[in-house]
């Protein structure tokens, strides 16, 4: 095979199969795959509505991801970025239910308190893998349940809003709210925000020192340690940044959607993120078009379930799927092509 | 008093169990050179199985052979891929558990008609308590065999050196699959215990990182069966120790005390990896 065969081959014989194993899904539930992603594509793209609901999934999905990117570049499993985006929404709905300043400043004042929030989420991890060499995979996978709980009591008691009936911060002054980007929808500037930081991610990775000794800590550790790299500071300030990214995300859901901050707000968004980073191949411009795909079967998943009686989580399943395919292709393609991909 | 201390130790054995058999998969599989993160995973297939053949057959017993074969599907699958495809044995545990977790959903939809849990089913009633022996005496055997016998020692090489395994004549990649479809096996039996052990069906997320907690388990046992499972026992005491006290320390928040486990194994990651050693080539594929 050719290169240029080679790149397209791939990834549409990744898109035949999973596309071959949805079906199966829908025959099981007992639908017929036509009927199944006629509703599929019609929730996810049939109207203004539908478009503006997966581009919110989407978003939902971007910061996760690029946190996640970042964090395995450096060869860190960050498997926590659930918990970072619970933590950094909290962190931004308790600051927005107290702030009186102007609406600008508050919304800017509350994706720091999300970037602090998640950061702290994410450094406590790293400070574990640096100072102790604890393993980084387990460590962030249990702060998920910490943050949870953590979240799950802070708005059950001190932070729960006055009038608010279940657990749940007071709704925010519509004044922070993060002004709409498709009118008539729940769509707000979020999405460029997170495009934007993709862009910089990108520059970020393949311009500067810093994604140098990203990648090469992640590639190549003892060389980098050797090249005097601080692998230790590394590590803390990965796991940092992740978590601050994702967190970043959990501040621009409560900003722009649901306005007030409760445990519902994220649907494992961060747990999906990882198959979307992955998907992406660690380069934040796909990963923009991978969180994109994955918005269509968020939201038309929630539409094929409604109508075409197929149960939502059979998008987990796939999934874990993709990611399945995508790791054996690498060796596939390794086979094939005799070099590395 | 002496009531309360009673309720503690039967409570810590019953929730040290599951994570026990899980831990003792943990250890089989990283031996052998293959890091099992699909465990979580692995138990929740074999609680929805178990529960699915208890349902289906109305026997308990096969519901439990059902779970620790569901167990050891998924354990072959990440062996399969990692010994086979090479791939990043840490992206393939996590790709199963999304499986394994969103499949369940699925399932309780298709099987059950009913999201979120499923119906009751016969359960193994009081037969429960010689699961919880058996974990014991499991781990004892598992110390005896990995330290004891030459094909202990076969797959401890093959975590350390598996180059040298093929000197030896053998083929270490057989020896990787048989310890990674016993680890998915002892798994499933660990998740087939939540279900129709301790309880009598199967619900969403039932298995609430157990799987993890058992790889914490691990890493504080070093390796070893019997000190990973020293380290469930006292993860074990956690998740009791928040039932115990609900309802007796008024000043302490519920939610804080439902995240002692999680915190207890925290805890224990960063109090000691710092000093242990992994297997030589724990995760790295050959």
């Amino acid at each position: 095979m050719t290169r240029a065969t080679r790149m397209i081959a791939g990834p549409l014989g990744a898109v035949v199969l999973i596309l071959v194993l949805m079906s199966l899904a829908m025959i099981a539930a007992g639908t017929s795959p036509v009927d199944g992603f006629t509703a599929l594509f019609v929730g996810a793209l049939g109207g203004r509505n539908q478009i503006g609901e997966t581009l919110v999934a989407t978003t939902a999905l971007l910061f996760p991801a690029l946190g996640i990117c970042l964090a395995f570049r450096a060869g860190l499993f960050n498997i926590g970025a659930e918990g970072q985006l619970l933590i950094g929404g909290l962190c931004a709905g308790a600051l927005g239910a107290v702030l009186t300043v102007p609406g600008p400043i508050g919304i800017v004042l509350m994706l720091i308190a999300g970037a602090i929030g998640g950061g702290a989420w994410g450094a406590i991890a790293g400070w574990m893998k640096a100072r102790f060499g604890a393993n980084e995979i387990i460590a962030t996978l249990m702060l998920n349940f910490v943050a949870a709980y953590f979240a799950l009591e802070l708005v059950s008691g001190p932070l729960k809003g006055p009038l608010a009936a279940g657990a749940e911060t007071a709704w925010l002054d519509p004044k922070y709210w993060l002004p709409t980007l498709l009118p008539a929808t729940r769509l707000s500037i979020a999405l460029l925000l997170a495009v934007a930081l993709a862009l910089v991610l990108q520059w970020t990775f393949s311009r500067t020192v810093f994604g140098y000794d990203l990648r090469a800590s992640g590639e190549a550790p003892e060389a980098a340690r050797r090249s005097g790299i601080n692998l230790a500071r590394l590590t803390w300030l990965a796991l940092t940044l992740s978590g601050a990214i994702a967190g970043v995300g959990g501040a621009t859901i409560v900003s722009g959607e649901l306005h007030r901050f409760n445990t519902q707000l994220s649907p494992g968004y961060g747990f999906t993120a990882i198959a979307v980073a992955l998907v992406g191949d660690l380069q934040p411009l796909w990963i923009c078009i991978a969180a994109f795909g994955f918005g269509i079967l968020e939201s038309g998943g929630l539409a094929m379930q409604a109508s075409a009686q197929v149960p939502k989580d059979a998008i987990h399943v796939i999934e874990g799927l993709i990611i399945f395919v995508l790791a054996a292709r690498r060796y596939v393609a390794t086979r094939v092509e005799g070099t590395l991909p | 008093m002496s009531e309360l201390i009673a309720t503690l130790v039967v409570l810590t054995l019953i929730k040290a169990t599951p994570i026990i058999y899980a831990a003792l998969g943990g250890v089989i599989s990283e031996r052998s050179g293959v890091i099992n993160i699909g465990l979580e995973g692995m138990m929740a297939a074999g609680a929805f199985f178990a529960v699915v053949a208890s349902f289906a057959t109305h026997s308990p017993l096969l519901g439990l052979l059902a779970g620790i074969g569901a167990g050891a599907l998924f354990g072959y699958l990440l062996a399969f891929a990692a010994t086979r495809f090479k791939v990043d044995q840490i992206v393939a545990g996590t790709g199963i558990n999304l499986i394994c977790a969103g499949g369940a959903a699925y399932g309780l939809v298709v099987i059950f008609n009913q999201p979120g849990a499923s119906v009751q089913v016969a359960s193994l009633g009081h037969a429960f308590w010689i699961l919880i022996v058996l974990a014991f005496a499991l781990a004892a055997t598992m110390q005896w065999v990995l330290y004891r016998t030459p094909w202990g020692l076969r797959i401890r090489a093959c975590g350390e050196n598996p180059s040298a395994v093929v000197s030896a004549g053998l083929n270490p990649l057989a020896l990787r699959v048989y310890a990674v479809v016993i680890s998915g096996a002892l798994a499933g039996l660990g998740g087939a215990f939540l279900s129709i052990g301790e309880l009598n069906l199967y619900s969403d997320g039932m298995t609430a990182g157990r799987g993890f907690i058992a790889l914490a388990a691990v890493i504080f046992g070093r390796w070893h069966p019997l000190a990973a499972t020293a380290a469930c026992v006292v993860f074990g005491f956690f998740e009791a120790l928040q039932f115990v006290l609900q309802g007796q320390i008024s000043w302490l928040p519920a939610n804080a005390m439902q995240a002692l486990p999680y915190i207890a194994a925290l805890v224990a990651l960063a109090g000691v990896t710092g000093r242990v050693r992994a297997p030589a080539a724990d995760g790295v594929p050959f």
